[in-house]
């Protein structure tokens, strides 16, 4: 197993080109520049397109400025790049892609390689046991926030719950899922801390 | 926003409801791409829900149908409220309902009515104060019809006299079961003021009790006259 952190040997190897930690570097950070984009554009090939831009960019600027002042903030500096990509973006489609809470509340989908992930028979089992494990209203609960995709407040009106409530439900469900997740996806998503071994 | 203020503020879950406000959003993104711990909870909460969003219509196409919508009631806490009328619970219920009602109709008030509306034998028993120096008494009495003790007032002319008289009543624990003040009257035949202090059956236990009888004066001020300690034998 390899672990990676983001540190100045892996902005190092990101520089020299070393396969395994560009394969990391891009397994990684499109799976949160996904869960970033898609709750500002609609289009799935404009997610693409702006992920690619971003990861590109910002190899492009560590090659070139041989690598950062601070390669433990490697993460930020991907998250900024993105945001001036997008910023392009909009302006290029005439900033008619933004998508914030107040104009479409969208829950946050997932990306293709998670959803190839989650369709393991595993990860479907897991999320099965969750599921009957809540009450038949919280089940109903989930399929409208996220299935239904019913206003929340409206959500929550019907069924006599608050907004904490429905976030405790999430969070219970997820800290229940992510052991099986964390088998699944082994060390794509893990970073180890001051470490580095072949 | 740091890695406790995530934690605390539920910023994965608000960000995967959409309830971030565009700079939280924002501060959110920028921590999660340089915290893996964040990146790891985020994407198996979206994980989570893309996998839930497959299986929930099957398994939430079974159940009952959620509560029409106007309805402000909270949905949990009818169900709370009915669970009580369903038949597990209901029948008993109101079996013993009945049975109380039942009870109390064909014993308890026709008895209370009979104490109330007929004529009834008491005993009585006098007993003898503590100054006097009185051995404590033993009285026999029952339940069905209490224990009667003769009380003389003296005359409110006679010295030592007082204008009405307080009767504490202890029971075997100490406490003060019952108080009553009588004012003194005129003088009845044979002199003197004859009263009958009634305890009735209900009231009573096995043990000592204490009556103690104070004086009041014109001014209220209270002076202890005497103390009756008896042993009470209950027979039934």
């Amino acid at each position: 197993m390899q672990l990676y952190s983001f540190n100045a040997g892996y902005v190092e190897s990101l520089c020299a080109g070393d396969p395994s930690a560009q394969e990391h570097f891009a397994c990684y950070f499109t799976e949160l520049l996904q869960l970033k984009l898609r709750s500002r554009l609609q289009s799935p090939q404009a997610i693409e397109d702006v992920r690619q831009e971003t990861l590109a960019r910002v190899l492009t600027v560590l090659r070139k400025d041989g690598g950062l002042h601070q390669p433990e903030r490697l993460g930020a500096f991907v998250n900024q790049v993105c945001n001036h990509v997008l910023s392009e973006h909009y302006r290029a489609a005439g900033g008619c892609e933004f998508l914030d809470a107040k104009q479409c509340p969208e829950p946050v989908s997932m990306d293709a390689d998670a959803l190839e992930t989650a369709a393991a028979g595993q990860i479907k089992d897991k999320v099965r046991e969750i599921l009957l494990g809540l009450s038949p209203q919280d089940r109903l609960l989930l399929k409208a926030v996220f299935l239904d995709e019913r206003d929340r407040d409206e959500v929550c009106r019907e069924f006599g719950v608050d907004r904490d409530y429905l976030r405790v439900l999430l969070h219970r469900a997820k800290q229940e899922f992510k052991a099986e997740y964390l088998k699944k996806i082994g060390n794509m998503m893990l970073l180890g801390i001051n470490s580095r071994e072949d | 926003m740091d890695h406790s203020e995530a934690e605390q503020q539920m910023a994965a879950e608000r960000y995967l409801l959409n309830e971030l406000k565009p700079e939280e959003r924002e501060a959110f993104e920028e921590h999660l791409f340089d915290c893996p711990e964040c990146a790891l909870d985020l994407s198996a909460g979206a994980a989570f829900v893309e996998a839930a969003k497959a299986q929930l219509p099957e398994l939430a196409g079974a159940l009952p149908a959620a509560a029409p919508s106007g309805s402000h009631k909270p949905v949990a806490q009818r169900n709370w409220w009915l669970s009580w009328l369903q038949p597990a619970f209901a029948v008993p219920a109101f079996a013993t309902l009945l049975m109380i009602l039942g009870y109390q109709n064909l014993v308890t008030y026709p008895a209370l009515r009979t104490a109330a509306d007929q004529p009834r034998l008491l005993p009585w028993a006098p007993l003898h104060g503590a100054t006097r120096g009185g051995a404590e008494q033993t009285i026999t009495a029952d339940r069905q019809h209490g224990v009667a003790f003769p009380v003389d007032l003296p005359m409110p002319s006679a010295p030592g006299a007082y204008p009405s008289y307080s009767f504490d009543l202890y029971d075997t624990q100490g406490k003060l079961a019952w108080t009553g003040v009588v004012a003194a009257t005129g003088e009845s035949d044979g002199g003197g003021q004859r009263l009958t202090l009634v305890i009735p059956g209900a009231m009573l236990r096995n043990g000592a009790y204490t009556i103690a009888v104070s004086g009041i004066g014109a001014r209220g001020e209270r002076t202890a006259i005497d103390r009756y300690v008896f042993n009470l034998h209950l027979s039934n």
